[in-house]
């Protein structure tokens, strides 16, 4: 069985404030396309031909497979496009449904938070197109299409080469759920605003799923004190704030600045952390939603996110099982 | 991430709420015959001109576009003079020689509403090299809508202010159409600001419906103008609720009702004000007095103007060249 | 400047009159600068503006990219906020990539906003034929621009006039557009050291005659001048008019020499149909119909663009022969 592949283009990804007020490279949506569209090929060559795809209003996967509609079969989910992070969660929810082996996300850690939301466990190769990128890996399109290609047919097992990551599950008193893959974060703020974060002023509580040292964004200030990465479980918490150490930590791309922590701590997993507003709650690195003066929330970091595939496993595995590779016979094309 | 003081809020609501009140009674006379000639409203784009201009002060330039009533409102024009230039009147800002598109406020920094689309850029970059060569640390914020960013005079412009660190700030206000032709009939890019790193100047898209984000990205990047970094463009995705022309326009389907109404149910008003009253900073009564203030003032401004004398015939030869000496060639 | 007993006779060429124009006028007023294609580092392609970067800094003597639109826009942003630029337009004929910055911007802001505004800006640019450039740098497009009110239009016809107007161009408030012409860069005549002034609007009888008159604007006021030594042969007495500014046009002062000679005869380089000849012989009918012996003639450029070989050229130049043999026609006589 050929298996199917989905597509998530997040055209929003790479170009908020942080190209502004922080070094943040710019990810234009021709780019984009021409990762999808390598990606495609990829898959293609990994003997897929049948893709499923988030629609955008950019229009991005439907212009990158335009003349690829011959030899497979691309099916636009019937999703609203509100040019929002709502799209891809509602996109991630029928795609659920839709027999996706494999998913194929472009964006950073925000476009795979809005998926997790909507889908939470389906095989993920993620391709980084975005700012902060804890969650996705600087792959290149062609080899990430043929790994998650190979995955949706069943070539690789999701089993043999793919791991499930942690999260922060978010519950707020008296509002919906929510949910981060790298970091949830207390900020001192009363408005989301331009929604990134580049100034460690407002920092309060952060609930790390994975406090790595060398990565961009809220995930490094703890990397930096006590690495805690996700094949480990368990989560850090760090309470900003005067009085303990200060760590120089590059909180957003091109950014070292010193944070001053007063404490820092490992937690389990399914231990809650709560918080308490007012404040402005950051997950993976953009200001989300507000809590009001008393409002309460608790962050727990579980093992229950996507399963990441590792690209360069795949691959070897396949090329271990010959799968690119056939005996030469008369009538093959050696082009 | 910037601190934004209770008074810079209420600022901000205001000067939405009395660009709205302006234009929705603009729209009215327009359509009843008693504005001459056409008027392009503003409603819906409030929190562009509000969240830039808060940051403003009178010697800071903008350029603005054919859809420039906003901007003068929220740059602290006068309703009054403005009201009389739309009625074509003596004691309009222009002295009835102007009108809509032409609305300007040089002592604020105004440089003129636009008749043509594309024509800010080229004169935003001319205010912001006067600006450093005079030494000063104002700054120039060229509005323009994604029709404009066709136009090769943006081009041309965006390349000098770039090459030479010009203080000149690229808003673009996208609201999704070029007069009635969509933007994806338009342009084979949806974000605009994709275009910028090809000038060599960050450009970033923002929420132009809340005017927080505004007012945080346009604070950054006049922060950066006036340091002397260069240039930057901030692209806010917006929405046109009125037509190209006046309210209903000519009653051509280029767009669906539901889209407009998809598009109020994030209204930048409404928006702020939800904020405002869970800030504890405006209760709904608070609004309301606010939305009627304005429209004292819009409905002051109106009686104004209609009270005001027409300019006499003889003042058609004035104001041609600078001096008197220098009038007109021979007819 | 004045303690020297300079030689009453200093001559220079009409390139170093506009050249020493420049660098008096950016000596006398700080506000002043100059922008445009090459004019820097280069000092400009026809050497007009050699030396200012040595002397002013790239400050005020602008390299610009080639953009005509946003180098008439920047002279017009910067003439609008204090102050007083020269753009330059290396060819006239590029006037046509930058005109709704001339027509509809420039030209009209003053009047469009009440009176408030003040554009003291210069635009200079380089007219002509005759150097095999062909059709598309060898335009004299002056009438355009004297089409349009709120627009002053300059045509010095030598080194002494090339100084003295581009000094009351750039003194003007107004958006003045200085047109030099190619072929006479050359010329060599009395030029005074000192910052003169020759005010527009004002037309200049630069020969006295009796008996015919000829209105000869820019590189044509040297033809007709001697297109008026061929003709006294024929016992003319033939007076020569320099209007030197074209809008606002001294209609007094050719009138008055009209109805002391009684016939008159419009010569420019510019194509011959809607030229700026056509305007002035309008004129002097409307105000001497009843002095007028015979038709106002008109000699210019045939309706075609300029050609690139120089056979071609030279049959498309107006000349002083050409002049002399219009008069003679207009007059009856044998040609």
């Amino acid at each position: 069985m050929p298996g199917v592949v989905g597509l998530v283009v997040n055209p929003a990804s790479g170009k908020d404030i942080r190209r502004l007020v922080a070094s943040a490279s710019v990810f234009d949506n021709r780019e984009k396309l021409s990762i999808v569209r390598r990606a495609v090929l990829g898959a293609m060559a990994a003997g897929i031909d049948r893709f499923v795809y988030m629609p955008d209003c950019h229009g991005i996967v439907s212009a990158a497979v335009e003349d690829l509609v011959e030899d497979a079969v691309f099916e636009r989910l019937p999703s609203p496009v509100t040019d929002s992070a709502l799209d891809t969660t509602r996109a991630a929810d029928r795609m659920r449904e839709s027999g996706v082996g494999c998913v194929i996300t472009l964006g950073g850690d925000g476009t795979n938070r809005a998926f997790a939301m909507g889908w939470r466990d389906p095989p993920l190769v993620a391709i980084s197109t975005g700012t902060n990128n804890v969650f996705p890996e600087m792959v290149e399109g062609t080899i990430a299409g043929a790994a998650a290609g190979l995955v949706a047919s069943g070539a690789v097992r999701s089993g043999e080469a793919s791991r499930q990551v942690k999260t922060v599950h978010v519950s707020v008193d008296g509002e919906k759920d929510d949910l981060a893959l790298i970091d949830a974060v207390l900020l001192d703020e009363a408005f989301v605003g331009a929604r990134a974060i580049w100034s460690p002023v407002r920092l309060k509580t952060l609930v790390l799923a994975r406090a790595e040292p060398a990565v961009v964004g809220m995930s490094a200030i703890g990397g930096l004190l006590h690495p805690l990465p996700d094949s480990v479980d368990g989560g850090l918490v760090v309470e900003a704030g005067p009085g303990g150490h200060v760590v120089t930590a590059p909180i957003a791309p091109g950014l070292y600045t010193e944070v001053p922590v007063r404490t820092f701590r490992q937690v389990g997993l399914g231990e809650t952390v709560g918080v308490c507003g007012p404040g402005v709650l950051a997950l993976d690195g953009e200001r989300e939603r507000r809590l009001k003066p008393g409002q309460s929330a608790g962050l727990t970091v579980r093992r229950d996110g996507p399963l990441v595939v590792d690209v360069q496993l795949v691959l070897k595995l396949a090329a271990a099982r010959g799968l690119f590779r056939t005996a030469w016979s008369e009538g093959t094309n050696g082009n | 991430m910037t601190d934004i003081a209770a008074d810079v809020l209420l600022d901000i609501h205001n000067r939405m709420v009395r660009i709205r009140t302006f234009e929705e009674e603009a729209g009215k006379l327009m359509e009843s015959g008693k504005i001459p000639g056409a008027l392009h409203l503003y409603v819906g784009e409030e929190a562009v001109a509000a969240g830039v201009m808060v940051h403003l002060r009178d010697s800071d330039q903008i350029t603005s576009t054919h859809r420039g009533h906003g901007h003068l409102v929220a740059k602290g024009g006068d309703l009054q003079k403005m009201y009389a230039e739309l009625f074509g009147r003596a004691t309009g800002y222009c002295k009835g020689k102007g009108g809509s598109m032409h609305i300007s406020d040089l002592d604020l920094g105004m440089l003129g509403a636009n008749g043509i689309v594309g024509a800010g850029p080229p004169i935003a970059i001319g205010a912001a090299f006067s600006n450093k060569y005079r030494g000063t640390d104002d700054v120039t914020c060229c509005f323009f809508g994604d029709g404009a960013s066709n136009e090769g005079t943006f081009h041309e412009a965006a390349n000098m202010a770039a090459l030479y660190k010009l203080p000149v700030i690229f808003v673009c206000e996208n609201n999704g159409f070029g007069e009635f032709t969509r933007q994806e009939r338009h342009q084979a890019i949806h974000d605009i600001a994709d275009r910028a790193a090809g000038y060599g100047m960050p450009g970033i898209v923002v929420d132009g419906m809340d005017a927080l984000a505004v007012y945080e990205s346009a604070g950054e990047a006049i922060a950066r103008a006036r340091r002397g970094d260069g240039p930057t463009f901030l692209e806010y995705k917006t929405y046109r609720y009125f037509d190209h022309v006046g309210v209903r326009g000519m009653g051509v389907i280029y767009r669906e009702d539901s889209e407009v109404l998809e598009w109020r149910q994030r209204d930048p008003i409404a928006l702020m004000e939800a904020r405002l009253a869970e800030q504890g900073l405006l209760s709904a009564d608070g609004a309301a007095q606010v939305h009627e203030a304005a429209l004292a003032e819009v409905r002051e401004a109106i009686a104004f103007a209609e009270a005001s004398p027409f300019p006499e015939p003889s003042a058609l030869m004035e104001d041609i060249y600078t001096t008197a000496a220098g009038a007109g060639g021979a007819a | 400047m004045t303690t020297m007993e300079a030689p009453a006779t200093r001559e220079i060429p009409y390139v170093s009159a506009v050249a020493e124009a420049f660098a008096q006028l950016m000596r006398e007023d700080p506000t002043i600068f100059i922008a445009g294609e090459d004019v820097a580092l280069y000092g400009s392609v026809f050497g007009v503006s050699r030396g200012l970067l040595n002397e002013f800094g790239p400050q005020r003597v602008v390299d610009t990219p080639i953009a005509e639109s946003g180098i008439m826009g920047l002279g017009l942003g910067a003439a609008a906020t204090g102050l007083r630029p020269i753009i330059d337009i290396m060819f006239m004929d590029f006037m046509g990539v930058c005109m709704d910055e001339v027509v509809n911007q420039i030209a009209k802001m003053k009047y469009m906003f009440g009176g408030k505004a003040k554009l003291p800006l210069t635009i200079h640019t380089m007219a002509g034929a005759g150097t095999s450039m062909a059709a598309q740098h060898s335009q004299s497009l002056e009438a355009w621009f004297c089409h349009v009110p709120g627009l002053k239009v300059v045509m010095p016809s030598g080194p002494y006039e090339a100084k003295g107007l581009m000094v009351a161009a750039v003194r003007d408030d107004n958006p003045v557009i200085v047109v030099n012409t190619k072929t006479i860069l050359g010329m060599k005549a009395h030029v005074p050291e000192e910052l003169y002034e020759i005010p527009l609007g004002k037309a200049h009888v630069i020969r006295e005659g009796t008996n015919f008159t000829i209105v000869a604007t820019g590189r044509m006021v040297s033809e007709s001048l001697k297109a008026a030594e061929l003709l006294s042969a024929d016992g003319l007495d033939v007076e020569v008019v320099d209007p030197r500014t074209l809008q606002p046009f001294d209609t007094e002062t050719v009138v008055a020499s009209v109805r002391k000679t009684h016939r008159a005869l419009i010569a420019h380089e510019a194509v011959r149909f809607g030229g700026i000849g056509a305007e002035f012989a309008a004129q002097i009918q409307e105000e001497a119909f009843d002095y007028l012996d015979a038709p106002v003639g008109r000699v210019g450029a045939p309706f075609t663009p300029v050609p690139f070989s120089p056979v071609l050229e030279k049959e498309y130049m107006p000349t002083a022969d050409k002049i002399a043999a219009e008069v003679r026609r207009i007059l009856g006589k044998q040609v």
